[in-house]
């Protein structure tokens, strides 16, 4: 019997299967309408006007929304979406088929990252409205603020998104790490939540551990950056001014350490998954 | 038991020598956005401000943070709470260093209504001595240009910076050197507005020194941005041609600007 | 790894084969283990309906996991049609149906069936096809554009067929297929699996109910706490050879006298005298008359 080949087909279907189930999901929507609620709020959480950097305050919610419900997004889903396979026996009958465990973790991953990228482009679209709007009623309450233009870069936020993004996709990654060997939803989620904070603040223990001095602290901290990745390199484009558009090469070399932790992460999912008993 | 160990070993040994390619591979991009990005300072007077609000920043919603820190001191603002508003505007700058908007209008506060309420708070205008008053201006003013000495580490290219300082040192102390020189570190930045160049000359010429300051206008004037409405009266090169009057200037050697 | 199943004729290569298998499961942290499987050797010949019963916890569906490759054995082999279990082609020629199946509840039944049929190489105008036929034979043509999350037990059972079916698999492995279905569900399984042997499939059944598949099987390995305690053809096991049974209207006590006399002439012996019995299932299944769920 010919041997089956790895598809790249079969785990699109996953992922299609896998995007549609969290799509009719509540909790994909919860998180979706609190975070648009946040957006759009935002508009009027002020009693007073800001002036020009008022928009700064509103991309400052609108990623800041994207950042907080879009972890709790990727977290909750990949967990959610691993184990109902697996508690629902669903994947029993999957991988009963011809399919390889490999395709299965990588169409989960597509499927859960497509959820995020849907969560962070509709979240992206909605804040540029509404700094788009804003920034015209400011235009015109303050038109010598605004004499040399706008002050938004509509790209630049296009690229805080995308950055987003990419950082949930990194979290997806890692979370589906731990769910292809987890024994409960739960630790899956505490654990995502822990990995969450670990990436966020790993750049502040490895400059701790620099100060320490020793050989042991510095090789303590490398090993912390080394085995989680560092969140706060996707804030590369935290800014509203097309002047501070960081250079290509270096969203360039963003984007390749994002796909360098979902390729290790994915495959070492796989490594886990793959003798794991259904 | 002894399986999953080595799993887990495994899987950590996989991640830390792929993360320590990739952080070679991230290091330029990092180190630039470590530079817009400074450490995180929590010192009391943020953790003060509450558990929640450390937790926030540790969560790395530090510009959330700021944004309502600097919205907290808006409203205090608004009663005329004067220590809570000085300590917020330190707070939020702690917080987060990065937007030139809150180091200026804190200085803004600190220099021009803070010794308001201090005038009003010891008796009000009428009965408090002028010198009293004097004094207060001076206190603030200096209070508020140590605030931008402070936001100057951050943003050492800021024109925004440069000209707010020296709009405190022209109105509140009066010290119009002062206020040139700052006009003129404003002019050297990137992205300056032309006014600074133009107020530059205009305090060379109020403190006497008009040589200096036509040969500054002659130096500036091409490099003046068109008027974007068009039409308008070009107010430098009616102010060199003022000074070449004043100065005697041989019509010959008068500047003739390149059209 | 086995030798290579191609050497050997298809007809001669049996349809599932295990050989020493074992498997223990962790219980606990002090390394204490669990044999849910214990050297079980077993073969089916292609065609055959075999049947796997015994007791809940008997080992049935971890030797069913153990053949689809979702376990790892602790020790011993099994090949589906010559190939080790372990690999993704022995898969191509099997279709399984879990023990209380629970799809994707937000697809259609067709939808569902189109999922599995495509994760199996099918797509196109004959894909559309093989759907309209294969939920024909379930009997859910009615019910296909229905959101699975709204079927009945009965129903689901029944899609979960379709799904094991819609590749056209030689091999069928389904796992206690009549647990929680009415009478009604779990005659129309019945006739379906009959139907498929017809058609030349082989069918691994498992069930606790003994009585239930005795009719269908033609052969059934019996498990106890992972042992194999029997295996053999059902007449074999299950028919005797040295009575018989003669059934005739009701007898009046001084004729059946008389027929125990004449039997005492010839050496023989009455052996026992009882009132034949309608089956339940029969009764109810004349009485609504409907094949459907």
């Amino acid at each position: 019997m010919n041997a089956v080949p790895f598809s790249f087909w079969r785990a699109l279907l996953i992922a299609q299967n896998t995007l549609r189930e969290a799509a009719r999901q509540k909790l994909f929507l919860f998180f979706l309408l609190l975070a648009l609620a946040l957006v759009v709020g935002a508009r009027w959480l002020r009693d007073f006007s800001f002036g020009a950097p008022e928009l700064k305050f509103l991309a400052d919610c609108g990623f800041g929304a994207m950042a907080f419900f879009g972890a709790a997004l990727a977290i909750t889903a990949t967990a959610q979406l691993f184990f109902s396979e697996i508690e629902n026996r669903t994947a029993l009958t999957l991988l009963a088929k011809p399919v390889w465990r490999a395709e299965f973790i990588l169409g989960k991953f597509l499927g859960l990252a497509a959820v995020t990228a849907i969560f962070c482009a509709m979240l992206t679209l909605l804040l540029m409205a509404v700094l788009r709007w804003r920034e015209g009623e400011l235009m015109r309450e303050f038109p010598e603020t605004f004499a040399s233009g706008g002050a938004v870069s509509y790209a630049m936020v296009a690229l805080g998104g995308l950055l987003q993004w990419l950082k949930l996709a990194v979290l997806v990654a890692l979370a589906l790490l731990v769910a292809s060997f987890a024994q409960t939803q739960l630790f899956t989620v505490v654990t995502g939540f822990f990995i969450l904070v670990i990436c966020h603040l790993q750049y502040l223990a490895q400059d701790a551990y620099a100060r320490a001095g020793s050989w042991f602290a510095q090789n303590i901290g490398g090993a912390l950056a080394a085995v989680f990745p560092n969140f706060q390199l996707f804030a590369l484009a935290d800014s509203l001014n097309a002047a501070d558009a960081p250079p290509a090469l270096h969203v360039v070399r963003v984007v390749l350490y994002a796909a360098g932790y979902i390729v290790a992460a994915g495959a070492l999912a796989v490594y886990c998954f793959r003798k794991r008993e259904i | 038991m002894k399986s999953s160990a080595l799993t887990a070993t495994f899987v950590i040994v996989v991640l830390a020598v792929t993360g320590t390619l990739l952080n070679r591979l991230a290091a330029p991009a990092w180190s630039a956005t470590r530079e817009k990005q400074p450490a995180l300072t929590l010192d009391s007077s943020v953790t003060a401000a509450g558990q929640g609000v450390t937790l926030a920043l540790l969560g790395g919603f530090r510009a959330l943070v700021a944004d309502a820190a600097w919205m907290r001191m808006y409203a205090r603002w608004e009663v005329r709470d004067l220590p809570a508003v000085e300590t917020l505007i330190r707070v939020v700058s702690a917080i987060d260093p990065r937007p030139v908007y809150f180091w200026i209008n804190g200085a803004r506060i600190l220099a021009y209504d803070l010794p308001v309420w201090r005038i009003e708070a010891a008796g009000g205008f009428e009965r408090v001595a002028g010198p009293t008053q004097q004094r207060i201006g001076r206190e603030q003013a200096q209070l508020a240009l140590r605030h931008l000495d402070a936001a100057m580490a951050f943003h050492p290219a800021s024109a925004d910076l440069w000209t707010e300082r020296a709009s405190i040192e022209l109105s509140k102390l009066h010290d119009l050197a002062a206020a040139a020189e700052s006009f003129r570190r404003a002019w050297e930045q990137p992205r300056a507005p032309f006014y600074a160049a133009r107020l530059h000359a205009e305090l060379l010429r109020r403190q006497g020194r008009k040589a200096e300051a036509l040969a500054w206008l002659v130096q500036v004037h091409p490099l003046q941005p068109p008027d974007p409405e068009g039409g308008r009266e070009d107010v430098v090169l009616q102010r060199i041609r003022d000074l070449e009057r004043e100065l005697g200037v041989a019509p010959e050697r008068t500047y003739q600007p390149v059209r | 790894m086995s030798a290579n199943p191609s050497s050997a004729p298809s007809s001669l290569v049996p349809a599932l084969e295990i050989r020493g298998l074992l498997k223990d499961f962790s219980a606990g942290l002090h390394g204490l283990k669990l044999r849910a499987v214990d050297h079980l050797n077993l073969s089916v010949a292609p065609g055959q309906i075999f049947g796997l019963l015994g007791p809940n916890g008997s080992g049935k569906s971890t030797t069913i996991k153990l053949l689809l490759g979702l376990l790892e054995p602790t020790a011993g082999s099994c090949a589906i049609f010559g190939v080790p279990s372990g690999r993704v082609e022995a898969r191509r020629e099997v279709g399984y149906l879990p023990e209380a199946p629970y799809f994707y509840r937000h697809l259609s039944g067709r939808e569902l069936v189109r999922f599995y049929a495509r994760m199996c190489g099918m797509g196109g105008a004959p894909l559309e096809a093989r759907l309209d036929e294969v939920l024909a034979l379930v009997g859910l043509s009615a019910a296909a554009e229905r959101r699975v999350g709204t079927y009945s037990k009965g129903m689901l059972q029944r899609i979960g067929l379709a799904q094991a079916l819609v590749h056209d698999p030689r091999l069928l492995i389904l796992d206690e297929p009549t647990a929680g279905v009415d009478p009604v569900g779990t005659a129309a399984i019945t006739a379906l699996i009959l139907q498929l042997k017809a058609r030349g499939k082989t069918v691994l059944i498992t069930s606790h109910l003994l009585g239930q598949i005795e009719d269908i099987c033609d052969r059934v390995a019996i498990l106890d706490r992972g042992k194999l305690i029997l295996e053999g053809a059902v007449v074999e096991l299950i028919g005797r050879t040295d009575q018989q049974a003669l059934v005739v209207e009701t007898l009046p006590e001084s004729e059946l006298a008389e027929l125990r006399a004449w039997l005492a002439a010839r050496g023989r012996k009455l052996e026992a005298v009882e009132t034949p019995r309608n089956r339940l299932d029969r009764i109810f299944l004349d009485r609504v008359g409907r094949n459907d769920a």
